[in-house]
């Protein structure tokens, strides 16, 4: 809630809007009281019908004038609510891919957590806090033009009326904290047992393979019961509400008429009684019942859903921030290993070298590799084979310069990679995940990703020399959109390889980024792109095929690495052996 | 009741009649307070049409200074607290009966999940699963105690509008004149309002379409590093987004103002109407403010759209709830296994059919006790089905298994899920830590059974190294996908029987790793029959017995050595040799 005040600061020319046009309905609920009044003491009951039904037309033109009152509240309502919609939105998309940028392995799981905020949250800070302002405005101007008209018809309507009603009032707001408490819970509750029932669906094989589908479902049923309990408590907060409701819309009512006779006494005509009544009845109980609602239920749904916004921010940034203080060093794009080149004198830097690798998912965690070493000379193609889930990924993050080492050093042509902003990184190396990450934008847009400034010259060499032209052609050519759905895997991974080619980094990183093509078009790509002038490639292999065709290999097998060609290690690497399919009864 | 009408068609009307039968049942399972609320409900709306009758009187007599005046307050007076309390109670109990009855649908659906066969409710998405057990079975919950108020709520405004006549036949001949304006009004907003909402729709789901994209090209964009290119590309569409919330908020601000103007203006007519009556002496000043009440209410017959939504909204959840209870359950029998058996597994003639297909066609195999057989075949040849059928985590649709020789139908749960463990691919692991994942089983284990088992999986290492040890939470432990197999082979060790299937469960380790479970399987793990599925060679190298799947047929059974003779054999664990370089696996 801090921030509520700025925001409505920001927002306070739509503001006053908003009242100025809300007196609008002030005026209409004073006239209609007024003219019922009028329209009884010099017409009905005078004798006068004609002069009666006059005051009602009166009344019925200031009913008119509540549509345009409405509708300029309406406009004005929207000048708040979608600039709010608007922040939420920025915040949910800009939270939801920092988070999938500093850990891209758990960006899937968080999809639906993401799209919920983007999509249900925000509308319902939408909706509920549209609601809120409606309903309180409301009812503050109805009150404000209720309370005048019966001012003007006699002061004495005020001391009968306004007290029960602050009464209720109080009551009410009494119920508010509690309330916002129940519905807190009510959500937690709903959220953390709808959690769960997704979780049970998702293990359902575990947990009938362990047999303990009978604790699973005892495990709900707590949740299910709190769920319950919530719900009851909830309960009993709506009915105190409206008790309260009753207290503050019909005692005032009843007060009037136990009042009657010593108004009378005091001179209050018939007309005045009748009006003082129209107002309580037609204008200040509705406007009192759906504010209580709105208050009730959209007030704290609000507030909670606004909570969770900022709290999750607030982990965003402690997470994002451990992650940017790990790989960032001294700051962005500055050199700060004053080791010296590792080769000095003798030719070029080697396009990979890295030395006393150490590499792990966290702090205490056993190191996937430890003490690796690898250089790799510009130009050369390498292959990289290893049971999935052996860490050949994170290895190539390491290489990327996208995971720091726990320790060594990782030079991509003779430059530490660690101290460069990814922007940076991008110039001096590509890295090509599996997925073939394809945008909602143009052609041209997705193919010089890697290198905006790129002409369609550069654009068209790269895709001949992958020989996309008929893909790019099927596709509207460079200037036409395209809409990711509709591509197969294929064909985006196809599309991030002319990508790569167009990028003006030497190293290409491919991993695992063909497996979608059929192994001629995968043979045919990864020849382009080792051909492609001053590339040295490093391919994730997905399937033996591309080892074959590598100048050399690394076997990646837990803590024993081994590097060398296809013979070599056919000698050397039993987990080379069993991977290439090559049984010896000694193995 | 509303829920009980059946809806016309065919299979559709069968569907419909089982959800309408579910919250019937939902209903009477609640009956006491349903009915109650039903009570309050028009007791309330009793009071709430008396009421206005006896204000008019009471404001009559207290304006002619009459006697009976105080009595006449009373009698209102006691109305109004009856109306109030009367609807506090019906909030209470609606709510109550609602928490009650959801409660009720969310444990049966939950225990129909948890009793299904796996393979019976992967069509249920995790995400769908959740959603009928959440908010639909709130939905569903909220209608019984939704019907009863319905009723009410369609009592008070027919109510208002007989006593409309009653008072004055002419405000209520206004009255009714004036309502098909109102119904007209109201119809225009609902198409108008549907179309801006729509459209708004349209680009929401536009931006989160773009923002899942890019949450799936997560590593592509933090390697590229272009993160915040991709923020504004995925926000291109907010401006429009904006235009449409506007357009959305005028077209219901338009139609706010005309309902908004509707109602008074027809109060304003049927006062007018009788301010004449008044003035001819036809009815009174206290009928004249009756006359206004009774208008207002009977105007209230627009709000029963609102428990009536909810009634529609409540039966199409129930639907949605029903196709969960509707999942067959894996029935187990009540027999014993012989005790000390040697584990040994028969299959007899067994298939499995999938969405009308055959995946496992005429499997006999018998593993004799304590042997190793190894499952192999290309992928989609039914290896992960035949695991499936082996330790019955599905039935099969033709044919028998058998362990030790008896049917595994006929075996009681507990005892099945003793004898008979699995390790996965991709384990799912649950419990509070590292510990009680481990631990977890149809016996809960100790913690030195759990050390031992994570010694066996080579799993012990890294979990000691882990912040703090087997008391780590199991979601604040990073584990890659090598070790997240190594938990799961530890929690199959730790409750072995005498059948394990091991369903690829080692394919991410390390050879060094996976020859030291290989040992400790056969040495420190309680023997039995192991069934491998593997895609390894080494694996297939070192079973007793390996059986060759080949389109869901049993090709051979063999020993490896034998079968290693035919090159469509050796053409499964994708065997190149130089010449054969350059061809896929």
């Amino acid at each position: 809630m801090p921030h509520a005040f700025p925001f409505l600061g920001r927002h306070r020319g739509a503001l006053l809007r908003l009242g100025a046009w809300s007196l609008l309905e002030s005026a209409q609920t004073f006239l209609v009281g007024i003219c019922l009044a009028r329209a009884l003491d010099q017409g009905f009951l005078a004798g006068r019908p004609a002069s009666g039904l006059v005051w009602l037309v009166v009344a019925a033109g200031s009913v008119l004038l509540a549509g345009p009152a409405l509708r300029g509240v309406f406009g004005q309502l929207s000048g708040l609510v979608e600039p709010l919609r608007d922040g939420l939105v920025r915040r949910a998309v800009g939270q939801a891919l920092n988070r999938a940028v500093a850990d891209p392995a758990r960006a899937a799981e968080a999809q639906r957590a993401a799209v919920s905020r983007l999509t249900q949250q925000t509308e319902i800070a939408r909706d509920s806090f549209a609601g809120l302002v409606l309903t309180v405005r409301s009812f503050l101007f109805t009150a404000v033009g209720a309370l005048a008209g019966m001012l003007t018809l006699a002061p004495q309507l005020l001391l009968v009326v306004v007290p029960p009603m602050l009464l209720g009032l109080v009551l009410f707001l009494l119920t508010l904290v509690p309330m916002a408490a129940a519905q807190r819970r009510f959500l937690d509750a709903d959220e953390e047992f709808t959690d769960r029932a997704g979780a049970l669906r998702e293990g359902l094989r575990d947990l009938v393979a362990c047999g303990t589908t009978d604790a699973a479902a005892d495990g709900a049923r707590e949740l299910i019961d709190e769920a319950a309990a919530s719900t009851r408590s909830l309960a009993r907060w709506t009915a105190a509400r409206t008790l309260a409701l009753g207290v503050a819309g019909q005692l005032p009512v009843v007060l009037l008429l136990v009042a009657t006779p010593w108004l009378r006494d005091q001179g209050v005509t018939t007309g005045a009684l009748m009006g003082a009544l129209a107002y309580l009845v037609q204008s200040l109980l509705p406007a009192l019942q759906t504010m209580m609602t709105a208050l009730g239920a959209a007030g704290s749904r609000l507030v909670v859903v606004l909570d969770r916004f900022v709290s999750s921010e607030a982990d965003g940034a402690d997470g994002g921030g451990a992650r940017v203080a790990q790989a960032g060093g001294p700051g962005p794009c500055a050199d700060p290993d004053p080791v010296p080149d590792p080769d000095p004198g003798r030719g070029p830097a080697p396009a990979v070298w890295c030395r006393g690798v150490r590499v792990s998912y966290g702090a205490g965690t056993r190191p996937l590799v430890e003490g690796f070493g690898l250089t790799v000379g510009e130009g050369e193609r390498v292959a990289v084979v290893g049971p999935s889930g052996i860490g050949k990924s994170t290895l190539a993050h390491v290489l990327a310069g996208m995971h720091p080492p726990d320790e060594g050093a990782v030079r991509l042509a003779g430059r530490a990679v660690v101290g460069h902003s990814p922007q940076a990184l991008a110039r001096m190396r590509v890295l090509l995940p599996q997925q073939g990450y394809v945008f909602a934008g143009s052609v041209r847009e997705n193919l010089a990703q890697l290198d905006p400034g790129a002409g369609d010259d550069r654009i068209t060499r790269a895709v001949t020399a992958l020989r996309l032209g008929p893909l790019v052609d099927r596709l509207g050519g460079l200037g036409a959109d395209v809409d990711p759905g509709a591509l197969s895997a294929g064909e985006r991974q196809a599309l991030c390889l002319v990508r790569a080619y167009v990028s003006p980094a030497p190293l290409l990183i491919l991993d695992e980024s063909t497996c979608h093509l059929d192994p001629a078009a995968e043979e045919h790509a990864e020849k382009a792109l080792a051909n492609r002038p001053g590339t040295t490639l490093i391919v994730i292999a997905h399937r033996l095929s591309s080892a074959l065709r590598a100048d050399r290999i690394l076997v990646l097998d837990g803590a024993g690495t081994a590097f060398g060609t296809h013979e070599s290690l056919l000698r050397d690497s039993p987990l080379y052996r069993d991977l290439a399919g090559h049984w010896n009864s000694s193995g | 009741m509303v829920f009980t009408r059946p809806r016309a068609g065919t299979t559709d009307n069968d569907v419909a009649r089982s959800a309408d039968a579910l919250l019937t049942r939902v209903a009477r399972a609640s009956a006491g307070r349903t009915v109650a609320i039903l009570l309050c409900a028009a007791a309330a709306a009793a009071a709430s049409l008396a009421l206005p009758a006896v204000l008019g009187r009471t404001l009559d007599l207290l304006l002619d200074g009459h006697p009976d005046a105080g009595r006449a307050l009373l009698a209102a007076v006691a109305l109004t607290v009856a109306e109030v309390t009367l609807d506090a109670t019906v909030a209470l109990l609606a709510g109550t009966v609602g928490a009650r009855s959801t409660a009720w649908l969310r444990l049966r659906a939950v225990r129909r999940l948890v009793a299904a066969a796996p393979h019976d409710v992967n069509r249920f998405s995790p995400g769908d699963a959740a959603t009928r057990l959440s908010v639909q079975a709130t939905e569903a919950g909220a209608a019984p105690a939704g019907a009863a108020q319905t009723v009410a709520a369609v009592l008070a405004p027919i109510g208002a509008l007989v006593a409309l006549f009653l008072i004055d036949p002419w405000t209520g001949t206004a009255f009714v004149l004036g309502l098909p304006l109102l119904v007209l009004l109201l119809r225009s907003f609902a198409r108008h309002s549907s179309d801006s909402v729509s459209r708004y729709q349209r680009v929401q789901s536009a931006i989160a379409t773009r923002l899942t994209g890019a949450l799936g090209g997560a590593r592509a964009i933090a390697a590229a590093g272009t993160v915040d290119a991709e923020r504004s590309r995925v926000l291109r569409p907010l401006g429009e987004l904006g235009v449409e919330g506007r357009r959305m908020w005028s077209v219901h601000g338009s139609a706010t103002a005309r309902s908004g103007v509707l109602l008074p203006l027809l109060i304003t007519a049927v006062l007018a109407v009788g301010g004449l009556g008044l003035a001819d002496g036809r009815i009174s000043v206290g009928d004249l403010l009756a006359v206004s009440r009774y208008a207002a209410l009977a105007a209230g017959l627009g709000s029963v759209t609102g428990p009536l939504g909810a009634l529609v909204r409540g039966r199409a959840a129930a639907r949605r709830v029903n196709e969960l209870l509707a999942v067959p359950p894996l029935t187990h029998g009540r027999e014993d296994l012989p005790t000390g058996g040697p584990g040994t597994l028969e299959l007899r003639g067994v298939g499995v059919r999938r969405d009308g297909a055959w995946v496992l066609r005429g499997v006999d195999l018998c593993v004799p006790g304590g042997g190793t057989v190894a499952v192999v075949g290309r992928s989609g040849s039914g290896k992960s089905t035949l695991g499936a059928v082996a330790g019955r985590l599905t039935d099969p649709d033709e044919g028998e298994v058998r362990l030790d020789g008896v049917p595994l139908d006929a075996v009681a749960a507990d005892v099945l899920r003793r004898e008979v463990g699995y390790a996965f691919e991709r384990p799912s692991l649950r419990g509070a830590t590292v510990e009680d994942a481990i631990a977890a089983g149809a016996e809960t284990v100790s913690g030195d059974r759990v050390r031992a088992a994570a010694r066996a999986a080579g799993a012990d290492g890294f979990v000691r190294a882990l912040p703090r040890g087997y008391h780590t939470p199991l979601d604040e432990a990073p584990l890659s996908g090598g070790e997240l197999q190594r938990l799961g082979l530890a929690r199959a060790f730790a409750h072995a029987g005498r059948l394990m299937i091991l369903d690829d469960a080692t394919s991410s380790l390390d050879t060094a790793t996976e020859r030291q479970v290989d040992r400790a399987l056969a040495r420190e793990v309680r023997p039995g029959t192991r069934v491998v599925i593997a895609h390894r060679l080494s694996t297939a190298a070192r079973a007793d017995l390996v059986v060759w799947l080949d389109g869901g047929r049993v090709r051979a059974v063999r020993g490896h050595a034998e079968l290693w003779r035919d090159p469509d054999y050796r053409a499964v664990f994708g065997h190149v040799d130089v010449s054969g370089a350059r061809g896929e696996r």
